[in-house]
């Protein structure tokens, strides 16, 4: 059962991805992304990481989304105004997306799962044990953030301050 | 460690500033401060107990605290000149704490101990630069430079992270010694997916130290961002990104050179090659010193690429004789830019008889920078094309040399602009005390490094 829910949220986030990429309009990539988003959220939910995927919805697909959404719709994207690329560059882009791929797709292809030394206790993703992590082992990390959080709060300011000259 | 805290307070202290009206005593307060921090790294290198702090998450060592206190000194430095740049600015006491947060963000970079640190310690580092660089709201290009920073920055992060990703999954750690433990009692079982990690870890670190073919955001950006942000982000951020990568991967990836310096000598070559033959193209004297950050970027990954004893004091000394040479280059720029409203080569023209002072100093600049004897750029080259050799790679170093060469050419461009091109107008350029004294510290500071290179080497090896 949780083999073949693996199987169709794997589908579901792959092909909307893609769609997201493809559909050329804005808003139908928008709605993809959310797709993909609620997928992969499906996927914290089967490793047992409940946290992780309520936190994954609300941020993600909820406040970021609406950004997005904002952003494209304050900014009425239409045809004309889309700078068109070159066939050079359309070509570059996809052949080093290709040659990623396969990197990709040959490094994991031969790899037995099980042996993987990142198997711990299923118990991990759980708000609990990730409480316990965070406030011990990653303190300082999460304290170090602020003041990442700092920076980008007084940028905010710097930026959004009107300039009484123009220099 | 006390270093990182000085630093984190006094950003901490700025941004209140402005609230707590004492605007004015902020320049004295930041310089006693960023003093006060390369005191404390003295003291801690002076009583060498160096225990991992946090978990293993930071650790100072010696190497740590050297790269601390040339980042201290070179923001040190960079505040004396850009202090007309603050006060023009509306934001002053915004600038301040970004410029703080972002040197806190390099401090965490030399002396992580763990990728989660070397993830937050990037993004310290680039998120004050991303806002700076777009500090002219009015001006377009300063408008770009900021969003392609931005955009490019994010992009190059995502690898980095991604491959932090791989990484963790084929050794299941995030630290750098446990890393390394697994990969020695492991040999040659390592998973396909671990190197496709180190790829793409070498792709996010290759674009924050600018390396080419992860060069593209350069030239623009640097040209786009005010002249001052330039200057701190062509030294103290090739500095901390430079500490940081190596400091990952001779802690972590060296057992398995083998997979990646042949992807590191390929990225050295093309950032030689291409950064000097670019650079000779260039009108602009800004855009010609992005490039030549370029082909810094290269000839450091020689050190990275032959991994030995004497790298990390190679590194170390030519970092800290670029980034000197560098100041001194953007402080007579900025002199220049302010009378002609122009970075071109040509605004140079006869600046010997306008000033001497700062036709002297671009003259030591460009030739350390070129890496001319005797100055400090000249012996730091001479160490990492040496280290280079000794691990064996010859035809990497003919390149580097032949590439010098090159550059040879253009720095000497600005040298005969200022000493043996006529001026437009012959009037004098008057000096500020403080810029006098900073020419004056910088160009005696890149003799100093050529007279006594030994002295740097020796704190590190």
């Amino acid at each position: 059962m949780t083999l073949y829910l693996f199987y169709f949220l794997s589908f579901l986030a792959i092909i909307s991805a893609l769609m997201v990429v493809v559909s050329k309009n804005p808003v139908n990539s928008v709605l993809f992304l959310i797709i993909t988003f609620f997928a992969i959220a499906g996927h914290y939910v089967l490793l047992n990481a409940q946290f992780l995927a309520a936190v994954h919805i609300i941020v993600y697909a909820g406040a970021i989304m609406v950004l997005f959404l904002y952003v494209i719709m304050m900014m009425n994207f239409s045809k004309e105004s889309e700078p068109s690329k070159t066939k050079l560059s359309q070509i570059v882009a996809t052949v080093a997306g290709g040659i990623f791929l396969i990197t990709l797709i040959g490094a994991l292809h031969f790899y037995d799962v099980d042996m993987s030394p990142g198997h711990s206790d299923p118990g991990a993703g759980l708000v609990g044990a990730l409480g316990k992590v965070l406030f011990s082992k990653f303190l300082l990390p999460f304290e170090i953030s602020s003041l990442l959080f700092l920076a980008a709060m007084t940028g905010v300011v710097l930026l959004g301050k009107k300039n009484n000259d123009n220099s | 460690m006390i270093t990182l805290f000085i630093i984190s307070l006094l950003g901490v202290i700025a941004m209140l500033a402005e609230i707590l009206k004492f605007k004015k005593l902020l320049a004295p307060l930041t310089l006693l401060g960023l003093i006060a921090a390369m005191g404390a790294g003295v003291s801690e290198w002076n009583n060498p107990v160096f225990i991992p702090v946090f978990n293993n998450m930071l650790l100072f060592n010696h190497y740590a605290l050297a790269f601390s206190i040339s980042l201290c000194l070179v923001t040190f430095l960079w505040f004396l000149m850009a202090q007309d740049y603050l006060k023009t600015e509306t934001a002053i006491t915004d600038h301040y704490a970004l410029i703080l947060f972002s040197l806190a963000g390099g401090i965490v970079l030399t002396a992580f101990g763990n990728m989660v640190m070397l993830f937050l310690g990037i993004e310290i580092l680039s998120i004050p630069l991303y806002i700076l660089a777009g500090s002219r709201k009015t001006d377009l290009a300063s408008n770009e430079a900021s969003f392609k920073y931005f955009l490019l920055g994010a992009f190059a992060i995502g690898f980095l992270l991604f491959g932090i990703a791989l990484i963790y999954g084929a050794t299941g750690s995030f630290e750098l010694n446990t890393i390394n433990q697994y990969i020695l009692q492991h040999p040659g079982e390592m998973p396909a997916f671990f190197y496709a990690g180190i790829l793409l870890i070498i792709a996010g670190l290759a674009f924050k130290v600018s390396a080419a073919p992860f060069h593209f955001w350069t030239p623009d950006v640097y040209q786009g961002a005010p002249t001052m942000i330039t200057a701190f982000m062509s030294t103290i951020v090739k500095i901390a990104a430079f500490a940081g990568f190596f400091r990952l991967f001779s802690t972590c990836f060296v057992s398995v050179a083998d997979s990646w310096n042949q992807l590191i000598g390929i990225l050295a070559i093309i950032s030689m090659l291409l950064g000097n033959i670019t650079a000779i193209r260039q009108d602009s004297f800004k855009r010609m010193l992005a490039y030549s950050s370029i082909s810094h970027a290269g000839y450091l990954l020689l050190a990275i690429l032959a991994i030995n004893n004497h790298s990390a004091g190679a590194i170390f000394l030519y970092t800290l004789a670029y980034a000197v040479a560098s100041i001194t280059a953007f402080a007579v720029l900025k002199k220049v830019y302010a009378l002609k409203n122009n970075d071109l080569i040509e605004s140079f023209n006869g600046l010997a008889k306008r000033n001497p002072l700062l036709a002297l100093s671009i003259t030591i600049a460009m030739l350390s920078l070129a890496g001319i004897p005797p100055t400090g750029g000249f012996f730091a080259k001479y160490v990492i094309f040496n280290t280079a050799l000794t691990g064996g790679h010859l035809w990497l170093v003919i390149i580097a040399v032949i590439a010098s060469l090159i550059g040879v050419y253009y720095y000497f461009k600005a040298i005969i602009a200022s000493w043996f091109k006529p001026a437009t107008d012959e009037n004098l350029i008057e000096l500020s005390l403080q810029d006098k004294l900073l020419l004056i510290i910088t160009t005696l500071l890149t003799l100093a490094i050529g007279l006594f290179p030994e002295f740097i080497l020796n704190l590190l090896s």
